[in-house]
């Protein structure tokens, strides 16, 4: 008797079963276990093992007409069935073609596409190579489960345990981020996943700050707009050969005044007073920050603590 | 799949190929196969399992039937259980969902095509919004540029392009072979052959400020086993060690650096490969007075490099 006939014929009976069936039941029913004892025990507790591992809801109730309680065993079809998503032909060979192209390797995307229809021909639409491959992290998954079931995650970062109200999955930069209602610091906070500490729990709780109904419509700001400084609006005059690249950094909303020698001088709104150092010194000498005063002598002290170290 | 396949791994094809044949009957062997990229032999040894399972008392009208025609149309019947497919889970989901983002953000697609379509239907299924959950961003171009380069790698053409090295601070105008276009780590590269410097080569594509196709063919081929790799040091680069201060410990987040000691919990002596000095030199600016360096390999008067680029930045400060 093979374990592959013995797990399906317990998945068999498992959906079929309209009330909770006892190990013993189950021994009785399903062909290929060995006879009641220690044996049987492993057997049984490795196919749970193996049925979990391959996502079949595997409920655990009390068995009708037990006392001492025992432990029944079924599978509700409701939970185990997928819901048919109705995927043209074209959808299905779009998803495959996502798949071959932009990797997300290790999650078993090809069993979702068999689950969905099968691998189906791209077709005309070429498959070229892989265009990207996108990292995972053991948070992902948890996190992602999370935010659609609307329950609030729990996780260590920066040293301090937060409980937060995920709202969604951001791949910027290379990098993954929650962004997240944080019951913490009681605002909007985006982490990243890689610098989460030790495993992420999944709460019973559910989620009490959804978010709010706006959303930035080209991911996370950059990084001298997320930070706790004093609004402040910085001045910075771009050298003509760099202004394609700073324009790319900035974006579009940035005000920029063309200078007659095709220099740029941009007004950057700045909440983040060392990220945008750390964009300013990109361009070395190339640019020059004008305003305001104050950090124009910080840029400037900033400077001569290097020419002292290095120099002296 | 390396290996023999254990009974799980072939319990999740049979969970899925079932359903399929059940709602497919008639379906030629060898079709089914290719759809679910198994052999035929695979599906045949899964299908020979499948005909032994069943509900207790195994009676044969308990027992599912398979039937293979003598047209080689395979029929499954009497799987009332198995008729339809596993749910997915949740990381399947974020997988297809995740590719499925991550490609419609690429520049050029259709976002009204097959695959947002898809995507929509697929988060109905697992119960997000199609743009609630997640957001994928492989990276930053212009569309024109990254078809162009697409084109051009389909086809064998040349493309000349004024390229911006950020390493060496300089511009140069190069002719290139470009075979493939891929992101990583934010941004969109294309991997080719490079004339003016006579090997392969990687560049970022928003660094590209202009580009020509041109109408010439190039006998420069991708080899035939090739991988595209952002940076590979070599064993004979530069290498810096670098003394830190805890304010420039962000450093081993954001580079691949090797860390040689640590000081009440914080790295406080890293090695890294260099290969370009003007790299370097923006680097040590940004880290500032807590970093210094103490040590260089290859790479010369690299440890009074940050005070001379501090110096030029300085002197323009001081001429205003």
């Amino acid at each position: 008797m093979n374990k592959l006939e013995r797990l399906l014929n317990l998945t068999a009976v498992l959906l079929d079963t309209p009330r909770p069936l006892t190990a013993e039941e189950l021994r009785e029913r399903v062909e290929g276990y060995p006879p009641p004892g220690t044996a049987f025990h492993r057997a049984f507790e490795r196919d749970k093992d193996d049925l979990r591992v391959l996502g079949i809801p595997l409920r655990v109730e009390r068995a009708p007409g037990t006392s001492p309680p025992v432990d029944g065993y079924r599978i509700d079809p409701d939970e185990y069935y997928l819901a048919d998503p109705g995927l043209e032909a074209d959808e299905l060979a779009a998803l495959h073609l996502a798949s071959l192209t932009v990797r997300m390797d290790g999650l078993g995307e090809q069993e979702a596409l068999w689950k969905l229809g099968g691998l189906v021909d791209t077709g005309a639409l070429v498959v070229d190579q892989t265009v990207a491959s996108l990292p995972t992290d053991p948070a992902l998954v948890p996190i992602f489960q999370a935010i659609v079931d609307r329950r609030q995650v729990g996780f260590v970062y920066r040293g301090a345990h937060r409980t937060v109200d995920p709202w969604r999955l951001d791949y910027h930069r290379g990098r993954w981020y929650l962004t997240g209602y944080d019951h913490l610091r009681a605002d909007e906070r985006n982490f990243r996943l890689d610098r989460i500490e030790g495993a992420v729990e999944v709460a019973e709780a559910p989620v009490t700050r959804p978010e709010p109904n706006r959303r930035p419509a080209d991911g996370p700001a950059p990084a001298w707009e997320l930070g706790d400084d004093q609004p402040t609006t910085a001045r910075v005059r771009v050298d003509a050969d760099q202004v394609a690249n700073a324009r790319r950094q900035l974006g579009d909303s940035v005000t920029e005044t063309i200078e007659p020698d095709g220099s740029v001088v941009f007004d950057v709104p700045v909440v983040n007073f060392e990220a945008f150092r750390t964009f300013l010194f990109g361009f070395l000498h190339r640019a020059e920050l004008l305003e305001p005063p104050q950090w124009r002598a910080e840029v400037i002290s900033w400077l001569e603590a290097i020419e002292a170290i290095d120099g002296g | 799949m390396a290996g023999r396949p254990t009974a799980p791994d072939r319990m999740r094809r049979v969970l899925a190929v079932v359903p399929w044949i059940v709602a497919n009957p008639g379906r030629k062997v060898s079709e089914v196969a290719e759809r679910f990229g198994l052999t035929e032999q695979e599906l045949l040894d899964d299908l020979n399992v499948v005909f032994m399972v069943g509900l207790p008392p195994y009676s044969p009208d308990a027992l599912v039937d398979v039937q293979i025609d003598a047209d080689g149309g395979v029929s499954i019947s009497l799987a009332d259980f198995f008729s339809r497919p596993l749910r997915l889970t949740p990381s399947q989901g974020l997988a297809l969902l995740a590719s499925s983002d991550g490609l419609l953000s690429m520049p050029g697609t259709d976002p009204e095509g097959a695959l947002a379509r898809a995507l929509d239907k697929l988060g109905k299924v697992v119960g997000v919004g199609p743009d609630d959950a997640l957001d994928i961003h492989l990276g930053h171009a212009e569309a024109t540029m990254l078809d162009t380069l697409r084109g051009a790698a389909t086809r064998g053409t040349e493309v000349a392009i004024l390229y911006y090295s950020y390493g060496r601070d300089e511009r140069t105008s190069r002719t290139i072979v470009p075979w493939r276009v891929f992101a990583d780590g934010g941004s969109w590269y294309v991997h080719g052959w490079c004339n003016l410097a006579g090997g392969e080569r990687v560049f970022r594509i928003d660094r590209i400020e202009s580009l020509e196709v041109l109408d010439t063919f190039s006998d420069h081929r991708p080899p035939e086993d090739y991988e595209s790799v952002v940076f590979q040091p070599r064993a004979d680069d530069p290498t810096v060690t670098i003394e830190l201060e805890p304010e420039a410990s962000w450093i081993v987040d954001a580079y691949p650096v090797t860390v040689l000691e640590i000081t009440d919990g914080d790295p406080s002596l890293v090695r890294m490969v260099v290969t370009e000095k003007p790299w370097l030199e923006r680097l040590l600016v940004r880290l500032g007075p807590a970093a210094e360096v103490v040590d260089a390999t290859g790479l010369e008067s690299a440890t009074s490099l940050a005070a001379e680029a501090a110096s030029r930045i300085l002197a323009r400060y001081r001429r205003s």
